[in-house]
């Protein structure tokens, strides 16, 4: 019993960093309506930044954080900035923003392999891993701290989205783009913010994959895995985004456990697929009608 | 330059080619974009070294059975996936092309998992490939100019649009993949033989992102372009080499720049004669 | 001052009425393993260097010529047809990767031009799939039967394991086969598989799930047939699940740089590798390696096999008298070798006989040479 609850844990830890991945995806999505295949690069982009911070720079934990995060968002912005906004204003299909952000996603990898190479770094371990004991099993304190960061700044967002008037702009644009320019929305300005967004808190989710795991420039291959999680959720949607990245992180961690690891990732897609042939729309999207 | 060398080049090109005619049928003329088909040529490599391997199959009834092995399962996939919205196709596709990787690896009785299938025999020499390649680049070219040609481009423009018009966009998106895969499959079999060894790491997300590269390049809606774009991008990384670091950021770059700059590619909509018939009245 | 230079590279230049003999390099400058690759054409450099400043040769200066396979055995395959055709290369030392000599052998075999890999250890580099041996393929490793036989020996024999677990990449053709030889030679001593559990090397980072069915079947050691990043992964990871006491024990995949991941949980883990890092023989090749190319030699394995795969082919050369392959081939064959990290006599199928395992032991932040060790049946 002590196993299935460990490896409920281990989900929970896993979906967090799925969902700060998956929350700003689905967010582009919804005011774009497009999957921004670049969107791991920002993940790398914090973990690297926040790496040279603590060790080239020496600063403490919470200033190189805050420089990953705006480090992160404001790539974000330029990448809309460079290579998005042109296609966008050009009125361009959906087909050739798709294609750019895939020649983002290689760019930026690959920036970090030629810049700074192929090793593996270690972020200096300055998030305390310590075992605790939890319910009668032993969990690393830096999973609760991840669930617990990425359940506040979840909540951050939705606050966020509620109660300011960008964030009333942006669900308005959720619904349609050009009504709420019409409105009065700074359409471009909007983008921006929503790309700063997404961009800072996957950088977040960068920082604790680094620290746990280790920094190396294939780090945002995970994304797509936070991907089928906002699919499952519902494309658009943010609390669907959340609620399929721990569904998928605690199915993940449950069925390598039990079953086997190789299983898994066929379990992931086959998830993806039913979900696709069942309820494409996710557990918590909306029906998305084309109107002619 | 010598020739084996050389001719060992031009296999390469020959197909890099035919697996990226399938691809620019699929994202060029149909609009749908892909990033899993190194996945068929994966089932077309494997359908080929086992056909050959362990059935003793002569080498054109496999290669014919590695095309059609590709096309099965696109059709299996394409079935339930093509109804949906671009996105989900193409995160749909990532899918597939892992999974199919993973089965290799796994169902290591069939076909000896991560290490790999040896001994695989070289008949795709430049004459074989050259004239395959041939009759499958004419095939193509026909069936982009048929009504099939005119019923994918209206798929990829406006789909809602062509569906009020009677055309079956989602039928037509299927037959377009399963060519594709077609395509795909025997590509991937040609290159098998030409390595006499295959590994389920050579098919990976790497390489259905390249032969995406090459179509966007060549011009989404032109095979000829396609066909420049695949003879410019592999002669310009066998002639630098040295660049091999940096190629796949070139990949990345190539693709980004062309969106932005010019996503017409090289040859935007036309082909190649129309270039050459040069302007009428 | 100019003219002056002139006349002396001319003068220069018809005393040398030497042969050139060009050696390719089949390395893996990019992709995955790029640092394995850039160190091991720094370890070549460094033995042509001595080569053809202590003329080791008689009348005959050695050229390098490097390519770079970028990790993939497509490229090996266009790479080596180059160094055949176009340089006319009499060897190609290389690769690392056992993928890319095993699609390479046709080509060198039938071009009659030697390729001896480093740390390839799958053993099709050297037979054909009909079990035969390939005339010009050689290798300077030892096979991952025999790796898996080492590691099954130790565990059983010198540390007493009797129930052991496996963690290991279903992805990695060198992961599949070392725990293959491994689980049968330590079963056929006596010993029991009590967990083997599969991960997915490139993508999975998190071994959390298998620990932890490991951990619950309680095994006495993990065996960890995998490669660098992984391997200081699963180490970190178990200990930090709890697995304080267990062995962790692993091939030749270890690197120095496992400990910048894993820091402290690598304590106590051992290693089967081919070069002791203090072996006092090769400590003045590292210090020359600092020199020249001012950086650390972390891959030492891989700078000493490229360095001694280098060496052999000169001694081939000196003994058989004469730059054709056929001819050094023979002598490869024939003759024993006396390199920096081993002495080394090729068997029938062409691989290094009853060569001595290294095994390390990792203690004080570093990994130490602890014994060599070969298993006796």
């Amino acid at each position: 019993m002590s196993s299935l609850l460990q490896q409920l844990l281990n989900g929970l830890s896993l979906g967090s960093a799925y969902a700060l991945i998956a929350v700003g995806y689905s967010l582009v999505y919804s005011i774009l309506l497009f999957s921004n295949f670049a969107h791991g690069g920002f993940l790398v982009i914090g973990g690297y930044i926040c790496y040279y911070s603590l060790t080239k720079m020496g600063l403490g934990l919470l200033p190189a954080a805050l420089l990953s995060l705006a480090g992160a968002g404001m790539s974000a912005v330029l990448t809309e900035r460079i290579a998005y906004r042109p296609i966008r204003r050009r009125g361009a299909l959906t087909l050739y923003l798709l294609i750019a952000s895939m020649g983002m996603s290689i760019v930026i990898e690959n920036f970090w392999v030629i810049a700074v190479g192929g090793r593996f770094r270690a972020i200096p371990p300055v998030i305390p891993t310590s075992p605790i004991s939890v319910f009668g099993t032993t969990v690393s304190s830096f999973d609760l701290i991840v669930l617990a960061v990425a359940l506040s700044l979840l909540l951050g967002l939705e606050l966020f989205l509620r109660r300011t008037r960008w964030g009333l702009a942006i669900r308005a644009s959720s619904y349609d783009v050009r009504t709420a320019a019409l409105m009065g929305v700074d359409t471009d300005r909007l983008v921006a913010i929503v790309f700063f967004v997404a961009g800072a808190l996957a950088s977040v989710s960068g920082i604790f994959l680094a620290v746990r795991y280790t920094l190396y420039p294939q780090l945002g291959f995970i994304t797509i895995k936070a991907f089928v999680a906002a699919v499952v959720g519902g494309l658009g949607s943010l609390p669907g985004a959340v609620l399929g990245s721990y569904l998928l992180g605690v199915l993940e961690m449950l069925v390598a456990g039990f079953i086997s690891s190789q299983v898994r990732d066929i379990v992931v897609f086959l998830l993806l697929v039913v979900t696709l042939l069942v309820r494409p729309q996710g557990l918590l999207g909306r029906r998305l009608e084309e109107k002619v | 330059m010598s020739w084996e060398y050389l001719q060992g080049v031009l296999v390469l090109f020959l197909v890099n080619s035919i697996a990226a005619m399938g691809v620019s049928l699929l994202t060029g003329f149909t609009g749908v974009f892909t990033l899993g088909h190194a996945a068929y040529m994966s089932i077309g490599a494997y359908a080929l070294a086992i056909g050959m391997g362990r059935y003793e199959l002569p080498w054109p009834i496999a290669l014919l059975l590695a095309g059609v092995l590709a096309s099965l399962v696109a059709y299996l996939v394409g079935v339930p996936t093509l109804r949906l919205v671009g996105d989900y196709f193409a995160i749909a596709s990532i899918g597939l092309g892992e999974t199919v990787r993973l089965l290799v690896e796994n169902w290591q009785s069939l076909t000896r998992g991560a290490r790999g299938y040896p001994g695989i025999e070289p008949f795709a020499d430049l004459w074989v490939v050259g004239g395959i390649a041939l009759a499958m680049g004419l095939a193509m070219f026909n069936l982009t100019r048929s009504r099939f040609g005119r019923a994918f481009k209206a798929c990829r423009d406006d789909p809602l649009a062509a569906s009020t018009m009677g055309v079956d966009t989602t039928s037509m998106r299927i037959v377009s993949l399963v060519v594709s895969a077609f395509y795909c499959g025997v590509a991937g079999a040609l290159f098998a033989s030409f390595m006499t060894y295959v590994q389920p790491a050579m098919f990976d997300l790497s390489k259905s992102t390249e032969l995406t590269a090459v179509v966007v390049f060549g011009g989404l809606g032109s095979m000829s372009g396609t066909i420049l774009a695949a003879a410019v991008i592999t002669l310009v990384v066998e002639a630098f080499r040295g660049l091999a670091q940096y190629r796949m950021l070139i990949y990345g770059l190539v693709l980004v720049t062309t969106m932005v700059l010019r996503p017409e590619g090289i040859m935007g909509e036309k082909e190649i004669w129309h270039l050459l018939r040069g302007r009428r009245g | 001052m100019w003219l002056s230079i002139l006349l002396l590279s001319l003068l220069a230049g018809q005393a040398c009425a030497e042969t050139v003999v060009k050696i390719g390099y089949l390395a893996g400058l990019t992709g995955d393993l790029a640092a394995y690759g850039q160190a091991e054409v720094n370890g070549a450099k460094l033995a042509v260097e001595e080569i053809n400043a202590k003329g080791l040769i008689p009348g005959v200066k050695v050229e390098l010529v490097p390519y770079d396979f970028r990790s993939k055995p497509e490229d090996a395959v266009i790479a080596v047809r180059k160094m055949i055709e176009q340089d006319k290369v009499v060897a190609i030392v290389g690769a690392n990767v056992s993928a890319a000599n095993i699609a390479t052998a046709p080509l060198v075999n039938k071009a009659g031009v030697i390729q001896i890999g480093t740390a390839t250890t799958n053993p099709l580099v050297t037979v054909d799939e009909k079990g035969q041996t390939r005339p010009y393929s050689f290798r300077m490793a030892f096979i991952d039967p025999y790796q898996g036989k080492v590691i099954a020996h130790y565990l059983f024999k010198k540390l007493g394991v009797k129930r052991a677990a496996v963690l290991y990449d279903v992805a990695s053709d060198y992961s599949q086969g070392l725990r293959q030889f491994f689980t049968e030679e330590f079963k056929k001593l006596g010993g029991e598989v009590v967990a083997d559990l599969g991960f997915r090397g490139g993508v999975d980072v998190d071994f959390r799930a298998q620990l932890t069915e490991i951990a619950k079947a309680n095994p006495q050691a993990v065996m960890l047939p995998n490669i660098g990043k992984d391997l200081a992964l699963a180490v970190k990871q178990a200990r930090e699940l709890g697995m304080k006491d267990t062995i962790f024990m692993g091939g030749d995949g270890y690197g120095e740089f496992m400990w910048e991941i894993a820091g402290p949980a690598l304590e106590g883990t051992y290693w089967v590798t081919h070069v002791a890092f203090d072996d006092p023989e090769i400590q003045p090749l590292f210090a020359r390696y600092r020199e020249v190319f001012k950086d650390e030699p972390k891959e030492y394995g891989n700078i000493v096999l490229a360095y001694d795969a280098v060496m052999l082919l000169a001694q081939a050369m000196k003994e058989a008298g004469s730059t054709e392959p056929a001819k050094i081939k023979e002598a490869m064959e024939k003759g024993t070798f006396k390199l920096l990290h081993a002495t080394i006599k090729f068997d029938e199928q062409h691989n290094p006989k009853d060569k001595d395992a290294v095994i390390i032991l990792c203690k004080d932040g570093a990994g130490r040479f602890h014994e060599r060790f070969r298993p006796v049946d």
